[in-house]
């Protein structure tokens, strides 16, 4: 569903390379987690995938597509994109946050109506409380939530997500891990997040791809990364991130 | 309708001597020249059924003169002195008739101009005491004060302040040490009570002021012959004579008609008694048989209710001329600041020759600006409008400008991420962002706006500037207040109007609370 083949990004010619021919893969209904300090990479990879950084070298294929010869406007529009703090418009009501997309690709008044209605009860927020709202008056964790149903507004097959519970409280984080497991065993989105908290992505990830100086360390199953870590590195990240 | 009114008010201030066309007939902004410009358009239409435009009021021997090089006005009172030492730039020559003939002559050479014959009277300037200052007692020249001058407040009009044949060459002249602090500038019409109130010591009156006598006030002879002779005149284009004989024949009549005497005491009627001048002028040409009616004896001092009453068509079309101007200014200036900020926020380099330009247009005071602009547009509405357009600019592009760059870059990196184009981003996110800044430029350029659009009057643009120097030309508080009153609330309604706007366009969600 989401595959890269030596991807690689220099942001000028004389530069070490923020991203060194990285390849993986996801298969479809994947959750794939990209883990690594920070400067590794993982983030730079994330947003070319969503053709937010143009890559130098490489390619990368989405549902079939390759990105090369692709428009990326369209490219971004058919996946679901969630950053860190949310990132909702503070502007725009929660209502018109999740529906700012679709309003703008010309879906009807009332499709968007009954999706937003949909989505707003997947995340747990009742429509008529919260849909006139406005950012800044939900919390943290609630804003997450609303991030996320805006990435699932289009019903995409792909979700990138940038470090999405990395600026909650542990309490709050711990508690949307848990929602947004049960909501994508119904969904059965792939999905790629980054992260730099290992127990996030042990918790969350089917593959766990570990960077480090633009390239992969290891990438496996949980279970791999305990068992069989790939080098004294991985083993001190292990350990790290553990205390 | 506001288009109309636009296009009528943009020709008729480009106007230009057609047969078909009125007569356009302007004025300094002080009561004599006021008065004279009246008879001259009273009798024309009167008496020769022609129809004209007041342009009365104008800013300035300047002002006026380019309005008539330029044929945005056909005619104006002046004086030979005026045009021999201002607007020649010579000096030396006394006799009046040989003022007289120095000046039609090189007028005529230069710019096609005639001078009329005079019209009877000087008004020179006159170095004015009062006459129970024991100061000045025994005092009748001025040459008396050479060198004794040191301790006394001296003020003048701005124009005598800068003219070649004023005060430096003046005081120069009769040796007369002033010192600098001393010297104080001011509208001409305020010099009067400033030295009946004692708040100066003597002042450089023009002769034929009937403030003079009225506040007993002694002037001192010019015995050294300083000022050269100041002969009222009136000033047309020769090409406009030609082609108007009716309007030749109006001015031969006022050609020797009015003594000094005479003239004083209309001066007084307007500058004291608050009469109108259209009724002063009136009156004295019915009084010389030049027209038929009755002479109007309307008492002139009203109150201020009765006053507007009396003036509600004139408020009416001031303030209509107001509006039209700091409208087409303001929506001008939006038009186009809005694409140049937002065009400079994309293209970054050119910010760094754009922004020096328009502050640089933001310190140009404001009736220098209008006055650089006659050359090119004549006077009346077009260079007040673009000169209000100028100065709304500033606040408009920097606001848009500094807006759209204040947005946080996470905002637009998301809208990116989802899916956005750019100018998908600039509608939906950045501009909407920007908004509450935007309207703050907004708010500034519309005060900054509707004030200046007062000196628009100084160039014969009209507007609530038009009784506001008249009134302080001629200390009438009724004329002053009947245009600050009108502008003060503007200002005002318009603060409130962006406030209510404020609710629509910016976004409950970024609005302080």
């Amino acid at each position: 569903m989401i595959e890269v083949k030596d991807l690689t990004k220099f942001f000028s010619q004389n530069s070490i390379k923020a991203v060194d021919k990285i390849s993986f893969e996801l298969q479809k209904g994947e959750v794939g987690c990209l883990i690594g300090t920070s400067g590794c990479g993982k983030t730079t990879t994330l947003k070319m995938i969503n053709r937010l950084i143009e890559p130098s070298a490489g390619e990368i294929w989405v549902g079939g597509l390759s990105h090369l010869g692709n428009d990326p406007i369209l490219w971004r529009r058919k996946i679901g994109y969630v950053v860190q703090k949310a990132g909702l418009l503070p502007h725009l009501t929660i209502k018109q946050n999740i529906s700012l997309l679709s309003k703008i690709l010309g879906r009807s008044k009332n499709v968007i109506e009954d999706r937003v209605r949909e989505l707003m009860q997947v995340i747990n927020m009742p429509y008529e409380q919260y849909a006139p709202c406005y950012p800044v008056e939900l919390s943290g964790g609630q804003q997450q939530r609303v991030g996320i149903a805006r990435a699932l507004m289009e019903d995409p097959s792909v979700l990138l997500m940038d470090e999405p519970f990395g600026a909650l409280d542990p309490i709050t984080s711990n508690n949307l891990h848990d929602e947004f497991m049960r909501l994508n065993q119904k969904l059965h989105k792939t999905i790629l997040i980054v992260t730099h908290d290992l127990s996030e992505a042990f918790k969350l990830g089917d593959k766990i791809i570990l960077m480090d100086q633009g390239t992969i360390i290891q990438a496996g199953t949980k279970n791999d990364f305990l068992k069989n870590p790939a080098s004294q590195f991985v083993e001190d990240f292990i350990k790290g991130s553990v205390h | 309708m506001k288009a109309i009114l636009f296009v009528s008010l943009l020709l008729s201030s480009l106007n230009f001597g057609h047969a078909k066309q009125p007569l356009v007939i302007g004025s300094k902004n002080f009561s004599e020249s006021i008065i004279i410009a009246q008879m001259l358009a009273i009798l024309l239409e009167e008496r020769f059924d022609v129809p004209v435009i007041r342009k009365f009021g104008l800013g300035g021997t300047k002002i006026a003169f380019d309005a008539l090089v330029n044929d945005a006005i056909h005619v104006y009172p002046d004086y030979t002195g005026t045009g021999y030492s201002m607007i020649l730039k010579m000096s030396g020559e006394k006799a009046p008739t040989k003022v007289h003939q120095v000046v039609s002559q090189e007028f005529k050479q230069r710019w096609g101009i005639s001078w009329s014959h005079s019209l009877g009277f000087d008004n020179t300037y006159a170095l004015v005491v009062r006459s129970d200052d024991e100061r000045f007692k025994g005092i009748h020249k001025i040459s008396q004060l050479s060198g004794k001058v040191s301790s006394f407040i001296y003020a003048g009009a701005y124009e005598f302040m800068e003219r070649k044949d004023g005060h430096d060459g003046f005081s120069k002249t009769y040796s007369l040490d002033f010192a600098p602090k001393n010297v104080i500038a001011m509208g001409a019409g305020l010099m009067y009570s400033a030295i009946r109130d004692e708040e100066v010591d003597m002042i450089v009156a023009y002769s034929t002021d009937g403030r003079i006598q009225a506040y007993d006030l002694k002037k001192l002879e010019d015995d050294l012959n300083y000022f050269p002779p100041y002969q009222a005149s009136i000033l047309a284009k020769e090409k406009t004579l030609a082609q108007f004989p009716k309007f030749k024949e109006a001015i031969g009549l006022l050609e020797g008609l009015i003594s000094e005497e005479e003239m004083i005491q209309m001066n007084d009627k307007v500058d004291r008694l608050k009469q109108e001048s259209f009724t002063v002028a009136r009156n004295f040409l019915i009084n010389k048989r030049l027209l038929l009616g009755k002479i109007n004896t309307a008492k002139a001092e009203i109150g201020f209710i009765n006053f507007i009453k009396l003036k509600k068509d004139y408020l009416f079309k001031i303030i209509t001329e107001h509006l039209i101007l700091t409208f087409s200014a303001l929506a001008l200036a939006i038009l186009i600041s809005l694409p140049v900020g937002i065009g400079l926020t994309r293209y970054q380099h050119l910010a760094k020759f754009v922004f020096p330009i328009v502050n640089t247009i933001q310190t140009i005071p404001s009736l220098a600006l209008l006055g650089f602009l006659i050359p090119f547009m004549g006077i009346g509405f077009t260079p007040a409008l673009v000169a209000l357009f100028l100065y709304s600019l500033l606040p408009l592009i920097r606001n848009t400008y500094t807006g759209i760059q204040g947005v946080d870059r996470t905002y637009i990196e998301v809208s990116k991420g989802i899916g956005l184009t750019n100018f998908q981003i600039l509608i939906h996110v950045e501009i909407p962002m920007a908004m509450p800044v935007i309207l703050a430029g907004l708010r500034t350029a519309v005060v900054i706006v509707i004030g200046t659009a007062t000196l628009a009057a100084l160039i014969g643009a009209g507007g609530l500037g038009d009784p506001i120097f008249r009134g302080v030309s001629t200390v009438n508080s009724n004329l002053i207040l009947l245009g600050a009153i009108p502008a003060a609330l503007l200002a005002i309604i318009a603060d409130k109007i962006i406030g209510i706007s404020e609710r629509f366009l910016v976004s409950k969600g970024i609005r302080p609370k």
